[in-house]
Formats: structure tokens, C-alpha cells, sequence
């Protein structure tokens, strides 16, 4: 061999070498004769670390004693991949996903039932409050087993409440009232003195603008008594979405749109210092018990309060309420080995402990003593008791709700920016989901006439 | 075993990495997804023939018209713009000046600027607020300047400006381009009186005119495909009014967030059709104005 197949040789050969040696290993760490159960989920960082001590736990206890283990993998996109890997025949045991991929999913097929492995293993489900299981049900089958819930409340800034001359123990009741405040809690600077309102915003009271933590652009209409969903057709073209975007629209006019729209641009991510409510700049902001965790690290003097959601009349209160799940795919190898660990996972002081560490609420009707005392937010209790409310909703439960969700978001960034009338732009988003709809039942028929 | 026979057979025995992954990894599935587009296939459950239902969807599909004439509007603005831009500064690198290698690397290294660092330090850039564009003009006395990406009018102009990051590929390619136009041609024209315009006009431009037609083809076929720059820089939104929304984003909703893969296919297939034409279209409009050398 010359020097050249030498030098050929090391080249392709030494890499081959070192990856062989140093190189990917898998589950070297399982012991023998246990049987492996894939657990795919969403959460990486805090969250993950301690779904993984769980999962651990579990692997030296309960997985020991009944040859179980559990390989815990934290991915990006978890349900496109489970989506994916359930296509091709070889999908996880268990897989972690938010509840609103629980309507499509199951209607495609993609999810196991598991009202029959519930029985089988006496899990107690009247144990969770009600909506945590409403949520998990689709067409009447169990899909799925709560994880981590929470409700969604507004927070609001207390000392920003004071230096306005509002009450700090009485946040808004009403929606009307929510806006009258907001106004009160919006600050100018730079403007003419004689009129301080042409300024630039340096402090707004209130935005639904998704750039401002306003995740849930779908959702307003809920609190004009509203819904979108009645289990056969898309409800927004009502006198309730009418209410709420002219809300929406007069929470922004009434600041001036254009000074909003560019205030907004600020907007920055919930897990950091610029966090437009942790920083002061935002008065209130509807949001989830997860962001108290931020408000310990990057804001810990906040004098903040949290209140249920105003909603357009005081007798009633809408409160929104979701969770991520568990769930068994479709052609899951080993559903009754991760039926063990879901069970285990679902012992009130393990998922207790979960949601502690993820600052959730506990999706169980009457919380551990601890659970309150410990918790790492202070205002947890108005969480968990929004959840018992009679008007509590979760995301509507339709198959084709990404769609509707994609013109949900469409209809409100075209109200928010003036693009079009908001009875225009609901008129034509409620003919775009029927369409949507119509489709979805066209192919549903094709599929059923295929399938004869 | 035949000479002929025996050569045809370690040709593609040697040529089948290629051969065999363009069989497995290209020309399969493109078969699949063409069978696909006459399908319903939820991905889960197995495709159910539908017939030309997704192409006749797509004749009334509102969202579908939009994102063609986003995409339409996009590459007719970021074509002709990228195009005389690159070539101008491609001409300027040109010049024998102090300094030259220093202003070329100045041009190419955005390029090599990953696509979506570029695209969060543009939206940091484009910050209606806090924004170097929006507090340079504030400073020079423009007291509302343009909301950029939050504004329907401005976030196309935006993406375009964006788009303009990325000119040092074409400007290398153009540069290579000028280099073998051969400087005879510029004596001559100086013989004959021409002027610095007149040079351009007649020697450079159709010298560097098989140049031209590669990048506009180039240009068109990434333009209908754009994706990662709006999708990272609007978070996945729409855009303001959806003016932001292109085809390839409205494709990958449909296969992947709505699970229609039989209309995503449909939409692919279009959009193949549509850069072929586009293509062939180019080609046949150039053919009096692109100038090979020899021929």
C-alpha cells in the first residue's frame, strides 16, 4: 500500500475507530430483564429535571419491582413526532402533549382509548376535578390522563394599581371595568404638555396583542358569555365575539392604536428580565401560576396580585382551563407496562410534587395539605379554585381546531391593527372555518365510503 | 462479459450512490406525493383516493390566493431589486482600488450568518421601539417612523430589505462573471469613443448576461420558496393582515399542523408547476438578450 492508501485508510478509518470506541451508547444503564417503556415529552430544563427524578424513582422502585423501565426523552415538536412515529409503526409507549392535540389526534386514529386500561388498573378518576377529565375525553372516550393543569388569571401590578390612584384589593370585575383601569394604568411620555396623550406609551395598563403575553388570541369571546364550538359547527359569527373584538378594539383606540402597536414592539420573551409585566411596563397581563416562578427570578420585589378574569357581567365567571396530558399512542408496544407508570405517575403526591415544581395547579378535587404551603406560587389557591367554577372552559373540542386556531390569530392581528372592521373580518373568518369544517366532513364521508 | 457491457456496468456500479439515492430519496417520493395529491391522507390512516378534490379546493381557497400573491408580489420586488443591486456592487468590488479583498469579504460575510441569527438580529433591527432603523430615523428628526414588521403596509418592504442581507452569494457569483469578460472588448469600445455608461451597457451587462440568467432562475426558485426568514421572524404568525404568509409557510401548515397531506401534496405539485413555468418562461424571454461567448 503507498502513502496515499495510507493516508486513505487513517482518514475514513480513525473516525470509524473513535466513534466505535467513544460513540453513542443507548440504554447501557438498563438492567436485564426489564421491559424498556419510551416516554416522549415536551418539557426540557426545570420542568424536565423533574419529570426525570420522577422517572428515576420510578426506575428504581416500582420499576423494579414490576421489570419495568422507563427511558424518559425530552424532544422539540413532541407531537409532530409522535404524529410521525405513529405513521410509521413505531411510535412511543407513552408521550407527553398539550390537550389541545387530543381532539385531532384521536379523531385521526392516533391515540389509544383508555377507558378500558383505566379499569383494568382502578384508577380512581373521580378523584380529578371534573374539567381536568372533560378535557381528556373526546366523543366520549377517555384519551387521555391529566398531567400538569392550570387555570388562567389576571395578574396585576399592585404598586402600579397605588401610583394610579386604584384600590390594589379591588383588581376589575367586569371587562368594562378591566378597560377603564387599563386606561387609568397607561402612561405618555414625551408628549405636548397640553396634551400628554400624544406621547409615546412608556406603561400600558392592558393588551390582549399575542407579542405581549396575550397567548390565547381565540378566547375572548369566552368572557361575552360566547363559545366556538357547539359540537357541530363553528359559532363565532354571534352577538358574543361582536362584544369582544369592539372590547378589544376600544381597549386599543381608546390609547391610541398606532403608539399601542409600536409599544408592543418591546415585547419579549416571558422567561427573561424584559418580561413586559415583571419589568412594569404592562399593568396587567392575563397569564398562567407558571409565571410567578419568573417573577421569584427576574422580578423578585414585584408587588403583584392575582385575580380570576374579568368577565362582561359579575355574576357569571369564564375561567379557561387546560393541561398537558398523558397519553398511549396507537400502536404502542407496551401499553400496559406504561399503564404502570402512568398509575404510579398518578399517585396524588407524585403528581403533586410535579406540579409544584412546574407551578401548576393539582389536578386532584381536594389538594395534599402541603400542597398550598409549599407551593412556589403564592396566589395558587385562586388557580385552583377558578377551576370549580361553573362557566370553566377549555380549548374547543373540534378535529379541525388548528385551522380554526390559525384564523383565530388572523382575525384578531386584523382587528388589533385596523386592517378591516371587526364585522367584516368575523364574517370572513366564519366562512373560512365552515369551509374548513365542510372540508373536514367531505373527506370524513370520502373515508367512510373508502373504508366500506 | 462484453467490453461495452462490462464498462456499462461499473459505471453504474460506481455512479450508484447517486442513482440510487436519487431513485429512493427523490424520485420515489415525488411519485408518492403525486399519487398523494389525489388522496385524503391524514397521514394515520391510509390515503383514500379523492380524485382532483384538492386541486379543486385550491381554486376556492382564499388563504391558498393569498399566499400565492404574497409570494407573487415578493419575488417580483426581491428579484429585480437583489438582481441590479448585486450587479452594481459586483462592479464596484471590481474596481482595482486600495482595500479591495477587504470590501469583498465585507459584502459575502453576511452570507455565511446562519438564517435565523439574521432573522432575530433583523427583528431587533426593525424594533418599532427600540430598533436601530426606527432610532436612527427618530433622531434625524422622523418623529413616527415606520411600525416595519408590525405594520401591513411596511413588513413586505421589510422582508425584502431583509432579503437584501444575503446579496453576497449572487454579487461572488457576478464578480467571477465580470473577470471573464475579456478586456479586449472594453479596448475596443474605448477606441471607438464609448463612454463608462455605454461600456456597461454594451459590453459588461451582456458579457455577464448567462450570469444574470442563472441567478434570476436562482432567484426565483428560492423566492417561491421562501419559508425560515417570515417564519422565524413573525414567531410563526401570519404577519400583520397576513401580507407575510407565503406558500411554502401555507404548504407546511397543511401538511404538518393541519395534517393534509393529500392537499399539501396538491399545493407542492402546483408549486412545482408554477417554477417550471416560470422557468421555462425565462428561458424563452432570454433567449435574444443572454449572449454566450462563441456562439
Amino acid at each position: 500500500m503507498n502513502i496515499r492508501g495510507v493516508i486513505l485508510v487513517l482518514v475514513l478509518g480513525l473516525p470509524a475507530a473513535g466513534l466505535l470506541a467513544f460513540g453513542p451508547r443507548g440504554l447501557h444503564e438498563v438492567p436485564p430483564d426489564r421491559t424498556i417503556v419510551r416516554y416522549w415529552e415536551k418539557w426540557t430544563g426545570v420542568e424536565g429535571q423533574a419529570m426525570q427524578r420522577i422517572v428515576d424513582r420510578f426506575n428504581q422502585t416500582e420499576g423494579t419491582r414490576r421489570g419495568i423501565w422507563v427511558d424518559y426523552n425530552a424532544l422539540g415538536d413532541v407531537d409532530k413526532r409522535m404524529l410521525i412515529s405513529a405513521a410509521g409503526g413505531d411510535p412511543p409507549d407513552v408521550a407527553g402533549l398539550p390537550d389541545r392535540f387530543v381532539p385531532p389526534y384521536a379523531d385521526q386514529g392516533a391515540l389509544r382509548p383508555l377507558d378500558d386500561l383505566a379499569r383494568e388498573f382502578s384508577l380512581d378518576l373521580d378523584a380529578f376535578k371534573p374539567i381536568w377529565l372533560s378535557i381528556c375525553r373526546y366523543d366520549g372516550k377517555l384519551y387521555a390522563l391529566p398531567s400538569t393543569p392550570y387555570t388562567i388569571a389576571l395578574y396585576y401590578n399592585r404598586s402600579l394599581f397605588r401610583a394610579a390612584g386604584l384600590d390594589p384589593d379591588h383588581p376589575p370585575q367586569t371587562t368594562a371595568e378591566l378597560n377603564e383601569y387599563a386606561q387609568r394604568l397607561t402612561r405618555f411620555e414625551g408628549g405636548d404638555p397640553t396634551n400628554p396623550r400624544a406621547g409615546r406609551i412608556v406603561q400600558l395598563g392592558f393588551t390582549v396583542s399575542p407579542a405581549m403575553l396575550g397567548w390565547w388570541t381565540w378566547i375572548w369571546p369566552y368572557f361575552f358569555d360566547g363559545q366556538l364550538w357547539d359540537g357541530r359547527r363553528f359559532t363565532l359569527d354571534t352577538p358574543a365575539t361582536h362584544a369582544a373584538l369592539g372590547w378589544v378594539r376600544e381597549l386599543r383606540t381608546a390609547v391610541g392604536n398606532d403608539r399601542v402597536l409600536q409599544f408592543e414592539g418591546t415585547s419579549a420573551a416571558i422567561e427573561s428580565a424584559q418580561n413586559p409585566f415583571l419589568s412594569g411596563q404592562l399593568a396587567m397581563v392575563f397569564q398562567g401560576p407558571w409565571l410567578a416562578n419568573w417573577a421569584r427570578v427576574y422580578a423578585p420585589d414585584l408587588d403583584y396580585g392575582v385575580a380570576p378574569f374579568p368577565s362582561v357581567t359579575r355574576e357569571r365567571q369564564h375561567v379557561f382551563a387546560s393541561e398537558d396530558v398523558f397519553v398511549i399512542p396507537t400502536g404502542a408496544r407496551h401499553p400496559r407496562e406504561a399503564m404502570v407508570f402512568l398509575e404510579y405517575v398518578l399517585r396524588q403526591e407524585v403528581m403533586e410534587e410535579l406540579c409544584q415544581a412546574h407551578g401548576k395547579v393539582s389536578p386532584y378535587r381536594l389538594p395534599g395539605s402541603e400542597f398550598f404551603a409549599r407551593h412556589p406560587n403564592p396566589h395558587i389557591h385562586v388557580f385552583d379554585e377558578m377551576a370549580t367554577s361553573p362557566e370553566v372552559f377549555g380549548y374547543p373540542s373540534m378535529p379541525t381546531w388548528a385551522e380554526a386556531w390559525t384564523e383565530m390569530l388572523y382575525l384578531l392581528e386584523t382587528v388589533m391593527r385596523e386592517a378591516r372592521e371587526p364585522a367584516e373580518a368575523i364574517r370572513m373568518t366564519q366562512t373560512k372555518v365552515d369551509s374548513v369544517v365542510a372540508d373536514y366532513e367531505r373527506m370524513a364521508a370520502h373515508r367512510r365510503g373508502g373504508a366500506r | 462479459m462484453r467490453p461495452a457491457r462490462h464498462s456499462l456496468f461499473t459505471g453504474l456500479l460506481w455512479t450508484a450512490p447517486w442513482w440510487l439515492g436519487f431513485l429512493l430519496l427523490l424520485a420515489g417520493p415525488m411519485v408518492i406525493s403525486l399519487y398523494i395529491s389525489f388522496c385524503d391522507y391524514p397521514l394515520l390512516q391510509p390515503p383514500v383516493f379523492v380524485g382532483l378534490a384538492n386541486y379543486q379546493q385550491l381554486v376556492h381557497d382564499a388563504v391558498f390566493h393569498k399566499a400565492v400573491w404574497n409570494t407573487v408580489i415578493y419575488a417580483s420586488t426581491a428579484i429585480p431589486v437583489g438582481t441590479v443591486l448585486a450587479v452594481l456592487l459586483a462592479i464596484l468590488l471590481n474596481q482595482r482600488v486600495r482595500g479591495q479583498a477587504f470590501f469583498r469579504a465585507c459584502i459575502f460575510v453576511p452570507t455565511i450568518v446562519p438564517l435565523v441569527a439574521a432573522g432575530v438580529v433583523w427583528m431587533w433591527m426593525m424594533n418599532p421601539e427600540y430598533g436601530l432603523l426606527s432610532t436612527s430615523l427618530r433622531t434625524v428628526g422622523v418623529a413616527q417612523p415606520p411600525l416595519w414588521l408590525e405594520s401591513p403596509r411596511w413588513a413586505m418592504v421589510s422582508l425584502v430589505l431583509v432579503s437584501l442581507w444575503f446579496i453576497g452569494s449572487p454579487v461572488v457569483i457576478y464578480l467571477a462573471g465580470l473577470q471573464e469578460i475579456p478586456e479586449e472588448l472594453y479596448e475596443a469600445a474605448k477606441l471607438d469613443g464609448a463612454s463608462a455608461s455605454r461600456q456597461l451597457w454594451h459590453v459588461t451587462l451582456p458579457g455577464i448576461s448567462p450570469v444574470i440568467l442563472f441567478n434570476v432562475i436562482m432567484g426565483i426558485i428560492t423566492s417561491w420558496q421562501v419559508f425560515a426568514l417570515p417564519y422565524m421572524m413573525w414567531r410563526t404568525r401570519p404577519g400583520p393582515d397576513r401580507v407575510t404568509y407565503f406558500y411554502t409557510m401555507y404548504l407546511f401548515d397543511n401538511a404538518f399542523n393541519y395534517l393534509k397531506m393529500g392537499y399539501a401534496s396538491a399545493l407542492a405539485w402546483v408549486q412545482f408547476l408554477i417554477i417550471l413555468a416560470l422557468t421555462g418562461l425565462v428561458f424563452l424571454l432570454s433567449r435574444r438578450t443572454v449572449h454566450y461567448r462563441g456562439l
